[in-house]
């Protein structure tokens, strides 16, 4: 039964309960909560290619193939690279190589064509020169990792082409083996 | 016919492009109006900064995670709270098991008293902070399912629906234990003399 104290400390509780106070974050902790966020949401969905910094990739045997420039007009295919950078490859030894794609907007269904040279073979289809599939590409960079097997000396040149609607975009990788 | 008939899936699937800058962005922008509730949130359930901000962590890589799905809800904030609920209910024993050992080492559970702001009468100021004191340690001794309740409620100004929402009990049960979680904390703070 209550009685008027009881209605009195029931107030006073809620008060308190009202003063409780709290933790403040720490000035940096929101940004560093999603710099780790980023990095170890990446890693735990078995993204293999985040790197702990792009300065330090070529270090790690990853190579990019950053590819830039001027973008046509919106929706556009990314540009390929005016030069064509050449990596260097140990027989038989895979080499994972990242390629990016810089995009000025999101492409849908976007038709992407490995052509690999003789002697070159991706992880996982021996035997095969030309690899297609479907997939879409987000708004700014998007990253495609290649994990390449070389299985002569010849070398050659990787080719990714890139189709979306009625366009194309063709990029080249130089491959050398030693 | 789509060309990825022409790859003959071996040990190993096609490559997958994936974002390198955009996914950041557009989680940073998805999230990040809704960091100071959660903050606060993490900080309720757990009752020690360093367990809450543990749990917030986990929140954005959880998040992070299902950012596809995130993209498409209508109101992230309530998902991210469910979300950071079923986090703590999954770590409840690991929380549970460092509350207990706070109790037991003689520490207050919640480290908020530290930041309690002080007036221009010491007296009054250190009544409260004595009041808040026995609070906290009243506090301590509910069950996490009344602490939560009743901190939500009366501190955080949640309204019943919006606790339903976020921990999926009926609003009966959770009008139950609020009326339980207050008379257990006047029956303790009557107890250690708080009430003149």
């Amino acid at each position: 039964m209550h009685t008027s104290d009881t209605d009195r400390q029931d107030q006073e509780v809620l008060e308190l309960l009202r003063d409780y106070p709290m933790a403040t974050a720490d000035a940096a902790f929101y940004d560093q909560a999603l710099v780790r966020a980023t990095h170890e949401g990446s890693q735990r969905q078995r993204n293999r290619w985040i790197m702990t910094g792009f300065g330090s990739a070529v270090a790690a045997g990853i190579v990019l193939w950053l590819v830039s420039g001027v973008f046509l007009t919106a929706p556009s295919l990314p540009q390929p690279d005016a030069g064509i950078p050449g990596i260097a490859m140990t027989l038989e030894e895979p080499r994972t190589v990242n390629l990016v794609f810089a995009s000025t907007s999101a492409l849908d269904a976007a038709t992407l064509t490995v052509t690999l040279p003789e002697g070159i073979e991706l992880a996982g289809f021996p035997g095969q020169r030309e690899i297609a599939w479907q997939t879409s590409l987000v708004e700014g960079k998007n990253l495609l990792p290649l994990e390449l097997i070389a299985l002569t000396p010849a070398g050659g040149e990787v080719l990714a082409r890139l189709e979306h609607d009625d366009r194309d975009r063709t990029f080249r990788l130089r491959i050398e083996v030693s | 016919m789509l060309k990825s008939l022409h790859a003959t899936r071996n040990s190993q699937s096609l490559p997958e492009i994936r974002s390198i800058d955009n996914r950041a962005k557009t989680f940073d922008a998805l999230v990040r109006p809704h960091f100071d509730r959660l903050y606060r949130l993490a900080f309720r359930l757990t009752g020690r900064k360093a367990e809450a901000e543990d749990l917030f962590q986990e929140l954005l890589i959880k998040a992070f995670g299902k950012l596809d799905d995130l993209v498409a809800i209508d109101q992230p904030g309530s998902w991210l709270s469910r979300v950071m609920y079923n986090l703590f209910i999954d770590e409840q024993r690991r929380f549970a098991r460092r509350r207990m050992h706070t109790v037991d080492e003689g520490f207050l559970p919640g480290d908020g008293l530290d930041g309690l702001a002080g007036s221009e009468n010491p007296e009054k100021d250190q009544q409260r902070f004595e009041k808040l004191q026995q609070l906290d340690a009243a506090l301590a001794q509910l069950s996490d399912e009344h602490r939560v309740v009743v901190l939500l409620h009366d501190t955080e100004g949640y309204k019943l629906e919006e606790i339903h929402d976020l921990t999926g009990v009926p609003v009966g049960t959770i009008k139950s234990r609020l009326h339980r979680a207050r008379a257990r904390l006047r029956e303790i703070l009557t107890e250690s003399g708080t009430f003149s």
